[in-house]
């Protein structure tokens, strides 16, 4: 009890400007071309968050202040995917919804973990059929054939096999089957690039490094990884045409600025355009960029809000990775914590992948930037890691109170 | 778990340490390019927030209006046709033809896109349309105007004026000039290029120019570069090629200064082999060749020391200022200047001042160090070598009675040309009167004879700045 009532007035403090920071942008929408639907969601997007991130934790605990910082990134997508075209802000809505869903799902298979232990096997399988899928019937989209079609819903299988190789991967690594976990998450490599994904690609090999060096210790391993990734980055843009036009443009994409340099060119641009201050929500035009509303929406955000709230959006993710290190250390198993330092590192690294093509730190690959892209698979797996992450913390709580009462007992007797 | 908590401090460094570098490059790139990003003609957003706005006003240095715009917001230029026609490369145009020109990469003051929130807010109130920045420039209508009258017509080239202790540029002219309030209609098929800046866009071989660059990398190279003389029969074979020097001529044996002088090419071939092709290629560096030019109020193309093919009769051509070297006239300014100036090359500037609706200012230029190139001693020698020229050598039409003219000539030598082009680089050495200039008049014939002259001109303009 002590730990939560020290924790909740933080919570409190960082949810309302959270609240009013949507109020009044929403408010803002609203007002300038009197859309009945801005006024409600002025009402309804902060209403959401208090209740999302106060409420809800009431009902099984969960650590409030990662809740709140990821609806904070969530609330942030909403309003500027509605701001750019109010269609797909209100999808992004239904999808948040349905994402919650999938992160209880998330915390309650981390709960009942003694008990659910035996679906690892099924959960590897799963994300390699998943996963193997696209290659075989899966559509092109933007170079990479990561998709597929399913009931008339067509969605990215790599997006949830994220989820199940981070537990597989956390588990395999806990028992110390290194091996295996190597050999599994080869399969998902090999699957990966055979879909042309390699910024999915690249964002699991880190993963995969960072567990298994962080569960061995082996500097070795770390070397050899990362040398081995210098390698097939070298031996990718040798053998693949489309790598090697990725990286032309990354050099200079001024180049064909009209075709192939086209988005990035135009992110830059919306960059400079917004400089430290945005031009104001609602006033940019990063619409210019025809991926505006996934790959490039962190370049709207930095068009629109400027370089200063940009900042902050990262620093947030840097926040998410902090506090999902720190769960991952208060956490009493190997598994869980390896489970929450994957799933930490799995938002930081994709961030840092689509914002670092944003900016041309590293070439553009077409990732989502975790929480606040368009695309429903992609949100929900986001939210799916967090329900990840969330499951360990309130593990952790749960051990904590049992401490408690055992020493309460110890007291009394 | 104890073994964990080591690893996971790494892991917690290396990626804070990733998403740090994003903040890191992301700040730096903006600061750095930010403006050209924004000057970009791919810019819809710039493009059409320009139509709510009233451009600003352009003046030059000492007042005169170069472009101004009505209520309505149409742009319009010096009523003198002469004089918005000898501005027109530098202030640029309103359909943008003229790429970089004030006009566009300084959109950001011009459209009040710089502004802050106040005095937009302000004027949002006044209920009028947002007015953008009044901008002073450096260059001299003036001057610039003398300059294009007694640029050769019909005749493509360059002139640049610039203040050697500032980098303060006085005339950044490209020929030929065309009038931007009336375009002829096939201006594009004149083979001339009119909209091209040559003085800041044109990359070519700056001839014996160059010879300075050679001369400081011996002076870097070679202790007794100064005493040393230098055999030339008139020919020398390096390779299956043979450098001469202009009309055959055998300079006999000669010292470094009197090579300047007279421009021996064969003098200058045996220096660049004897320092070599790294120290000139160093030598080139240190004065901005193969940078990335990066000027907060000018958009100039890199100049290139070549890289391929470097077999020997190639470095002793470069030694003369031949083979595959690139420069711009402006870039042969900046290192004449340097030479002037102690050693010293200062960034060129253009923008004096911008100054807003709400009357507050800023910009205004405040001078910066691009590179030191030489020690002043160094500087020294070489400026005394240039004076010769001047005095004595193949720039003695430059000389102007009464001012102290120092300068280097150059023929530069282009495939498929009838004529060499013509390339004059100088300065004054008069405290009050710190001005280096660089002329280049393309297919037009020796530099002493088609350069050299006009440089005597536009210094003995310069002679009126005195009373300013």
């Amino acid at each position: 009890m002590m730990d939560t009532d020290r924790h909740r007035p933080a919570e409190r403090r960082l949810v309302k400007p959270m609240m009013l920071f949507m109020f009044s942008a929403f408010l803002l929408l609203g007002l300038k071309d009197f859309n009945w639907l801005s006024f409600v969601l002025a009402i309804l997007v902060p209403l959401g968050l208090h209740i999302t991130t106060l409420l809800l934790p009431r009902l099984f605990p969960a650590d409030t202040l990662l809740l709140g910082m990821a609806n904070f990134l969530c609330a942030v997508g909403i309003l500027t995917l509605y701001r750019m075209d109010p269609e797909r802000g209100m999808n992004q809505i239904v999808m948040y919804a349905l994402g919650l869903g999938v992160m209880l799902l998330g915390i309650l298979y981390i709960r009942f973990w003694q008990r659910l232990k035996a679906t690892v096997p099924l959960v590897a399988v799963a994300a390699v059929v998943l996963m193997a899928m696209p290659v075989f019937f899966g559509r092109e989209r933007n170079g990479a054939k990561a998709w597929i079609a399913l009931f008339g819903v067509s969605f990215q299988p790599s997006e949830i096999a994220k989820l199940a190789h981070l537990v597989v991967l956390a588990f395999l690594l806990s028992r110390r089957r290194v091996m295996m976990a190597m050999i599994f998450a080869g399969a998902c490599l090999v699957l990966l690039m055979l879909q042309k994904d390699l910024g999915t690609a690249l964002i699991y090999y880190g993963i995969t490094l960072i567990l298994i060096f962080s569960a061995t210790g082996s500097l070795t391993v770390l070397g050899l990884g990362t040398a081995g990734a210098a390698a097939g980055a070298v031996l990718g843009y040798s053998m693949f045409s489309h790598v090697k036009r990725r990286v032309a443009i990354w050099v200079d994409p001024w180049v064909d600025h009209r075709g192939s340099g086209y988005q990035i060119v135009q992110s830059l641009i919306a960059m400079a355009n917004g400089g430290l201050w945005g031009t104001g929500l609602g006033l940019g035009n990063a619409n210019v960029i025809p991926e505006y509303s996934t790959d490039f929406i962190f370049s709207v955000i930095l068009n629109e809000f400027g370089v200063l709230f940009g900042l902050c959006v990262i620093a947030v993710y840097a926040l998410i990775f902090i506090r999902g290190v720190s769960i991952a250390m208060r956490s009493r198993t190997k598994f869980h914590t390896l489970l929450a330092l994957g799933c930490a590192s799995f938002i930081a690294l994709q961030a840092f992948v689509i914002i670092g093509g944003n900016i041309k730190l590293i070439p553009l690959t077409g990732v989502t930037l975790p929480l606040v892209s368009y695309g429903g698979t992609s949100l929900i797996s986001s939210l799916g890691i967090m329900g990840l992450l969330q499951g360990v913390a309130s593990v952790n709580q749960e051990d904590i109170k049992e401490d408690q009462m055992i020493a309460l007992i110890g007291e009394e007797s | 778990m104890k073994l964990i908590k080591r690893n996971v401090r790494i892991i917690v460094f290396a990626v804070l340490l990733l998403l740090g570098s994003l903040v890191g490059y992301g700040a730096y790139s903006l600061a750095v390019y930010g403006n050209r990003w924004f000057s970009s003609a791919s810019n819809v957003y710039a493009r059409r927030h320009k139509a709510d706005v009233i451009p600003g006003r352009i003046y030059d240095r000492n007042g005169t209006l170069l472009a101004s715009s009505d209520e309505s917001g149409k742009r319009s230029y010096n009523n003198d046709p002469a004089l918005r026609s000898a501005l027109v490369h530098v202030i640029g145009d309103s359909a943008n033809n003229v790429a970089y020109g004030v006009e566009s990469f300084m959109a950001q003051y011009l459209y009040g896109f710089t502004d802050s929130f106040v005095d937009r807010l302000s004027q949002a109130f006044q209920g009028t349309r947002r007015r953008g920045n009044d901008l002073r420039i450096s260059i001299d209508a003036g001057l610039s105007l003398a300059i294009t009258k007694a640029f050769p017509a019909g005749k493509a080239g360059a002139v640049v004026v610039m203040n050697y202790k500032t980098g303060e540029l006085l005339s950044l002219q490209s020929f030929p000039v065309f009038d931007p309030m009336n375009i002829p209609k096939d201006i594009e098929e004149d083979p001339l290029k009119p909209f091209w800046n040559k003085a800041t866009r044109w990359l070519s071989a700056p001839g014996s120019t160059f010879k300075v660059v050679t001369l400081a990398a011996a002076l870097k190279n070679i202790p007794d570069a100064m005493t040393k003389t230098y055999e030339c029969t008139g020919a020398y074979q390096v390779g299956d090629t043979l450098v001469t020097d202009a009309g055959m001529a055998s300079h006999g044996t000669i010292n470094l200064k009197k090579a300047v002088e007279v421009s021996c090419n064969i003098t200058f071939a045996k220096l660049a082999l004897e320092v070599g092709d790294e120290a000139l290629r160093k030598a080139g560096q240190a004065f901005g060749m193969d940078d990335h030019f990066l000027f907060t109020d000018l958009v100039v193309e890199n100049s290139v020391y070549p890289t391929t093919n470097r077999v020997n009769k190639e470095i002793a051509w470069t030694g003369a200022g031949q083979s595959a070297l690139l420069l711009t006239p402006l870039h042969m300014t900046m290192i004449t200047a340097a030479i002037a100036n102690d050693g010293v090359m200062m960034e060129p500037k253009i923008l004096l001042q911008a100054s807003n609706a709400a009357g507050n200012t800023r910009g205004s230029i405040t001078p910066r160090v691009y590179k030191t190139p030489l020690k002043a001693h160094e500087a020294d020698v070489i400026a005394d070598a240039m004076r010769a020229v001047v005095t004595s050598g193949t720039a003695r039409r430059a000389a102007v009675s009464g001012l102290k003219v120092s300068g280097k000539t150059g023929s530069a030598q282009v495939a498929g040309q009838a004529e060499t082009n013509a390339w004059f680089v100088g300065f004054l050495d008069e405290p009050d009167l710190p001005y280096a200039v660089c002329v280049v008049v393309e297919d037009a014939g020796g530099g002493g004879q088609a350069a050299a002259p006009l440089a005597g001109t536009i210094f003995s303009q310069l002679r009126h700045l005195r009373h300013d």
